[in-house]
């Protein structure tokens, strides 16, 4: 028992962490989906000038590590003068960094309805609009859940990251308590276990999404 | 000043040194994944107590971040009296997250070959290391290039996080050279460039055996 006490003594400390991590996690969520669906409809119905564009952030995204431009982001907000909490500054990256991986996901969706759909739509006499809202998207949508969910459990881990930076959740608060007690092995392993509660849960909603695709409900 | 000649031409040769470890890291990474995920993929395949180890292994290191796993690896061990380099850290860490990947990805490529194969090689009377090494996996391996090829770039990003434990790679060489010369620009600039070659090579790398694979079959 005496091994674990470390653990139990600042269990509830690394939970106010978890909290931090989750409100980290929803606030980048929510932007980084909305422009990913934009991004992935603009790359498919977009001039070409848009599309291009596109096509050079996806590539600039999927070659540069996310620690690069958070550190980036936090050398460069006081050099340039923002005066933005630092919080909100990581938001800000991760989700424009997710949104570029959501953005595939959801194109890759789009793309994977057959042509009749298109067909039958246009048949029917509807304007683009109407057919993405009521025919495309709620199927692509659909289509595209579960590799969304498993980047929303890549962007809860991703979240760890911002510790480098200085800012406090769950990998910060996990190192604290580390430098107080020194007890590396206890406390990494249930801060191991709290992130696996949280992205293991996300995870088994993914898959059971992806049986329902799978089904064809 | 941003864009100094004196200061570029001082830059590039460290920032080249850091990439060597870059390289050599995310090199014996792929290399030992490429492994020990598809002994882990078939350890998942066959029934039995083995099949659950490997389940949960995967489990376990796909949903938690890499920056614990690389702290409980660095820290916990030392504690323990065994302790690691931080190369060697970094090399365990990142091998024990990506082989949980590289093995899924190995996992879907076997369950996307059809159990008529299986049946027409037993049918035939093969045995099953000759079913598996002459029909199944040679089927496998070209299916699994093009997601191999992405978890490789995935990989090469992720090695950035082993700054945290102080290998001197291209993310820890340029926050060293950003603390002491203050040319925030230069110095992210270059890294960025180095990240994004890197990435682009192992993207043609992998397109080059998708299509000599292609061609050999």
């Amino acid at each position: 028992m005496n091994e674990l006490s470390p653990l139990i003594h600042s269990f509830w400390y690394l939970l106010r962490g978890a909290a931090m991590t989750v409100l980290m996690a929803t606030s980048a969520v929510a932007p980084a989906t909305i422009l990913g669906i934009l991004l992935a409809l603009s790359y498919l119905f977009g001039s070409r000038l848009m599309r291009s564009a596109i096509i050079g952030y996806l590539f600039l995204i999927r070659g540069i590590p996310l620690l690069v431009l958070l550190t980036f982001v936090y050398y460069l907000m006081p050099l340039t003068g923002i005066d933005l909490p630092p919080f909100w500054g990581v938001v800000v990256v991760i989700s424009l960094y997710y949104a570029a991986f959501i953005s595939e996901v959801f194109r890759a969706g789009i793309l994977a309805l057959p042509q009749a759909q298109w067909d039958a739509a246009r048949s029917l006499g509807m304007t683009r609009g109407l057919m993405l809202q009521i025919v495309i998207l709620p199927q692509a949508l659909r289509l595209a859940a579960p590799p969304y969910v498993s980047l929303c459990v890549s962007l809860v881990k991703a979240t760890s990251l911002v510790s480098i930076v200085g800012l406090w959740e769950l990998t910060m608060a996990s190192r604290e308590v580390v430098e107080r007690t020194l007890a590396p092995f206890q406390i990494f392993i249930g801060a191991a276990a709290i992130y696996f509660c949280i992205c293991y849960t996300l995870a088994l909603y993914g898959r059971h999404l992806e049986r329902r695709v799978l089904l064809g409900h | 000043m941003p864009f100094d000649p004196h200061f570029i031409a001082r830059l590039i040769p460290a920032l080249l040194e850091g990439a060597e470890v870059t390289v050599e890291l995310a090199g014996l990474t792929v290399a030992i994944c490429l492994v020990w995920g598809l002994f882990v993929a078939l350890a998942y395949g066959v029934s039995g107590p083995l099949s659950w180890v490997a389940g949960a292994y995967i489990q376990l290191v796909r949903n938690t971040p890499l920056l614990i796993q690389l702290y409980l690896v660095y820290f916990g061990f030392s504690m323990a009296g065994f302790g690691l380099s931080g190369f060697a850290s970094g090399l365990l860490a990142l091998c024990a997250q990506n082989g949980g990947y590289v093995a899924e990805i190995y996992r879907g490529g076997l369950q996307s070959v059809s159990i008529r194969q299986f049946d027409a090689g037993r049918a035939l009377g093969m045995r099953r290391w000759t079913l598996y090494t002459t029909v199944i996996l040679p089927q496998v391996v070209a299916r699994v290039i093009p997601p191999l090829t992405n978890q490789s770039i995935a990989i090469i990003k992720d090695t950035s996080q082993v700054a945290a434990i102080a290998v001197m790679e291209i993310m820890k060489i340029t926050e060293v050279w950003v603390e002491t010369s203050a040319n925030t620009y230069d110095v992210f600039l270059g890294a960025a460039l180095i990240y994004l070659a890197l990435t682009s090579i192992a993207g043609v790398v992998g397109k080059l055996t998708e299509r000599w694979l292609a061609f050999a079959q």
